[in-house]
C-alpha cells in the first residue's frame, strides 16, 4: 500500500506535448478515477505512473519514492488493460500464476493465491480454460485476478469495462467497487464514461487537452464545477448552457454575477411553468420510466436548444409549447474563459 | 452421352496409370529382392532393399542428409526469429521495403550467385556440410524473415507489456509469450527451410569434397550405374527412404497448422 504523488509531470512525442505538467497527490487506498475525452491523455498518463512510458518532466513517486527510472516489475503495481492483454496459449490459471511464476514464489503458495482470487472472482469453474473459452466478463475477472494475486501496492486500470455490453458493465462497475472495499488497496482507473468515474471513484481527476480540468469527489464536481468544461462533462446529462438573456427569464428575481457569459443549469435543475420563463417546443420525448428527458427548441436564435428532465406526467408531448424556469439555488455562472463565477444564491 | 462418358473413363484411367505408375513401380522394385527394373507384380518379397539402404554408406548419407536440413532449419529459425522480432517492434524506417528487396534478391536462381558464394566458403574453409548449412542458411533468411515478421506482428504489443509489468525480462517474453503465440509461424518456417534443404542437390555437389560427406540426393545421384549395373530394387528403397521426411514434414505441418495457431487476441 503506497501514497501515489505526480509533481508537474509532463510527456512530449517528438514535437507533440500531450500532458502539460500535471500534479496529483494520492492518499494510501484512495479510488482516483482519471475522465475525460478519448486523446485527453489519461492512459499516457497511467501508463507514465506504470512505467511503460518515460516521463519526461517532473517527478513519479510512489510510495515517498522517486520511480521515474525504476522498471515497471519494481514499482509494485499491476495493471489491468483495456483489451485483458490475456495470454492466449496458457488456461486461466497459467495466466493467473505467470507473475508469481517469475517472481520465484513458490508453487503451494501460487496455487493459494490463485485459488483466493478464483474466489473471489468467481472464476473457480474456469481455472483450466482457456481465455479463448471464455466471455467478455469472464475474461475480464481474469485480467483483474492476475493483478490481484500479485497483492500490488498500486492497482492500475485502463478502461476496464468498455469491451463490455451496458449490462455487464454495471454488474462489473459494482465488483470493482466492491473489491476495492475489500482490499482496501490503491486505485487509479482511467475511463471516458462520466458514469463510472462519478459511481466508483473517492476523488475524480477530470482532465482536458493534457491537463487537470478539476480534482475533487464526485459531488464536489457535480455541484461546484470549476469551469465550463467539467460542468458539461460531469453529470447523468449534459448542463444546459444559457445566454444571460435567457437566464434572466429563466431566474426574474436573480442577481448574476458580473462577467457572467454563460449560466448552466442541469435538467434535473429546471422546472416547468405555465408563463413566463424561457419558451420552446418539445422536439422529442425520451421515456426512461422512473423520469423522462424532453429535448426543446428554444424561440430564439442564441443557445436554442436545452433538456428538461422530470419525473411529473403531463408535461407535454412532441409538438407541445413549453415554459421553463431555473433553480435558482443549482445554477452555475461562467465568465468568458468558461471559468465558474461564484453565485450567492446557490446552496 | 454414353460414349462420351466412356471416352471421358478411358482419358482418366489413362491419366490415372500415368499418375500411379512410377510409384507403383517404386513399391513394386522396392519390395522386390530381386528386382530387374521392369514394372511387374514382385517376384519375391522381401526388405532387403531397405536394409541395404539402410547400411554403411546409405546410412551414413541419411546421416548427412539430416544434419544438413535439421541443420538448416534450426540455424535459420533461430537467426530469423531473432531478427524479425527486432523488425517487428523496432519502428525502421523502411523495414519492410528493406525486407521485400532481400526476398527479392532470394527469387534470383541460386545458380547466379554460386560462384561467389564458393568462392567466399573456400576462402573461410567450410567446404563442407557446416558450409552448406551457413550457405543455405544465407538463402533462405529473407523469406523466413518476412514470415515471421508478420507472425509476430499479430501479438498484440500488451501482452508483451503486461509481461513485462509483471516481471518478465526480454527473454522470458520471448519464450513465454511471442514464440509460442507465434507456433504455427515457427513451424512453417523449419518444416519448409527442412524440406528445401533436404531436397537440396546444388549445392552438396559443388561443396561436399568426399563421398562419406554426401547427403542423401547426391548419393542417389553417384549410386545410378555404381558397380557395372543398376540395382534397381537398391535405388527404389533408397528413393522411398529419401522421400519419407517431406511426407513426415507434410503431415507434422498439417497437425501443428491445425492446433497450434494461436496469432488471435483476446478482445470482447
Ligand atoms: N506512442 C505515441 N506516439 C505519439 N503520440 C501518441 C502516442 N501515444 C499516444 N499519443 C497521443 O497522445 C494523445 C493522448 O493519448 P492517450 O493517452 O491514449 O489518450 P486517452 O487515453 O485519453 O484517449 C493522443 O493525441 C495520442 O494520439
Ligand atoms: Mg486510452
Amino acid at each position: 500500500m503506497a501514497d501515489l504523488a505526480l509533481h508537474s509531470v509532463e510527456k512530449t512525442f517528438g514535437a507533440l506535448k500531450v500532458i502539460k505538467g500535471i500534479d496529483l497527490d494520492i492518499r494510501n487506498g484512495e479510488f482516483i478515477v482519471f475522465v475525460g475525452p478519448s486523446g485527453c491523455g489519461k492512459s499516457t498518463l497511467l501508463r507514465m505512473i506504470a512505467g511503460l512510458e518515460n516521463v519526461s518532466g517532473g517527478t513519479v513517486e510512489i510510495g515517498g519514492k522517486v520511480m521515474n527510472n525504476t522498471p515497471a516489475p519494481q514499482r509494485g503495481i499491476a495493471m489491468v488493460f483495456q483489451s485483458y492483454a490475456l495470454y492466449p496459449h496458457m488456461s486461466v490459471r497459467e495466466n493467473m500464476s505467470f507473475g508469481l511464476e517469475l517472481s520465484k514464489t513458490p508453487k503451494a503458495k501460487i496455487q493459494e493465491r490463485v485459488d483466493i482470487a478464483a474466489g473471489i472472482l468467481q472464476l473457480e469453474p474456469y481455472l483450466d480454460r482457456s481465455p479463448r473459452e471464455l466471455s467478455g466478463g469472464q475474461r475480464q475477472r481474469v485480467a483483474i485476478g492476475r493483478a490481484i494475486v500479485r497483492e500490488p501496492e498500486v492497482f492500475l486500470f485502463d478502461e476496464p469495462l468498455s469491451n463490455l455490453d451496458a449490462a455487464l458493465r454495471g454488474q462489473t462497475r459494482v465488483e470493482i467497487a466492491r473489491l476495492h472495499a475489500r482490499l482496501g488497496t490503491t486505485m487509479i482507473y482511467v475511463t471516458h464514461d462520466q458514469v463510472e468515474a462519478m459511481t466508483l471513484a473517492d476523488r475524480i481527476v477530470v482532465l482536458n487537452g493534457g491537463e487537470v480540468a478539476q480534482i475533487g469527489t464526485p459531488l464536489e464536481l457535480y455541484r461546484n464545477p470549476a469551469n465550463a468544461f467539467v460542468a458539461g462533462f460531469i453529470g447523468g446529462q449534459q448542463m444546459n448552457f444559457l445566454t444571460p438573456e435567457q437566464a434572466a427569464r429563466a431566474l426574474p428575481d436573480t442577481a448574476l454575477p458580473d462577467g457572467t457569459e454563460t449560466v448552466g443549469v442541469r435538467p434535473e435543475h429546471l422546472q416547468q411553468v405555465t408563463g413566463g420563463g424561457i419558451e420552446g417546443t418539445i422536439d422529442v420525448v425520451e421515456e426512461f420510466g422512473e423520469y423522462a428527458l424532453y429535448h426543446i427548441t428554444l424561440d430564439g436564435d442564441a443557445l436554442p436548444s436545452v433538456t428538461f428532465k422530470s419525473s411529473a406526467t403531463g408535461v407535454g408531448a412532441m409538438g407541445d409549447r413549453i415554459h421553463l424556469r431555473a433553480d435558482p439555488q443549482h445554477i452555475h455562472a461562467f465568465d468568458a474563459g468558461g471559468l465558474a463565477l461564484s453565485v450567492p444564491t446557490r446552496h | 452421352m454414353m460414349n462420351k462418358s466412356r471416352t471421358l473413363n478411358i482419358a482418366l484411367a489413362f491419366m490415372a496409370v500415368i499418375w500411379v505408375s512410377p510409384f507403383a513401380w517404386l513399391l513394386s522394385t522396392a519390395v522386390d529382392p530381386i528386382a530387374t527394373g521392369q514394372l511387374r507384380f514382385p517376384k519375391e518379397l522381401g526388405l532387403n532393399n531397405f536394409a541395404q539402404a539402410l547400411t554403411g554408406e546409405s546410412l551414413l548419407q541419411l546421416w548427412n542428409s539430416l544434419f544438413i536440413a535439421g541443420g538448416t532449419a534450426t540455424l535459420t529459425l533461430v537467426v530469423a526469429s531473432g531478427s524479425a522480432y527486432a523488425l517487428s517492434r523496432l519502428k525502421i524506417p523502411g523495414r519492410n521495403a528493406f525486407l521485400w528487396s532481400l526476398v527479392l534478391l532470394r527469387m534470383l536462381p541460386p545458380t547466379g550467385i554460386l560462384v561467389p558464394i564458393y568462392f567466399a566458403a573456400q576462402s573461410v574453409g567450410l567446404l563442407n556440410n557446416v558450409g552448406i548449412i551457413v550457405a543455405l542458411t544465407v538463402l533462405n533468411l529473407p523469406f523466413a524473415m518476412l514470415l515471421l515478421k508478420n507472425f509476430f506482428d499479430t501479438v498484440p504489443v500488451e501482452l508483451e507489456e503486461a509481461a513485462h509489468v509483471e516481471g518478465a525480462s526480454l527473454a522470458t517474453i520471448l519464450r513465454r509469450v511471442v514464440l509460442p503465440m507465434s507456433k504455427a509461424g515457427l513451424a512453417v518456417v523449419w518444416f519448409f527451410t527442412f524440406t528445401s534443404a533436404w531436397n537440396e542437390f546444388l549445392f552438396p555437389l559443388l561443396f561436399s569434397r568426399t563421398e562419406d560427406a554426401f547427403p542423401m540426393s547426391m548419393g542417389l545421384y553417384s549410386a545410378f550405374g555404381r558397380n557395372g549395373s543398376i540395382q534397381y530394387g537398391f535405388l527404389a528403397a533408397f528413393s522411398i527412404i529419401y522421400a519419407t521426411p517431406a511426407v513426415a514434414v507434410y503431415f507434422l505441418l498439417r497437425r501443428n497448422m491445425n492446433t497450434g495457431f494461436a496469432g488471435v487476441g483476446v478482445k470482447g
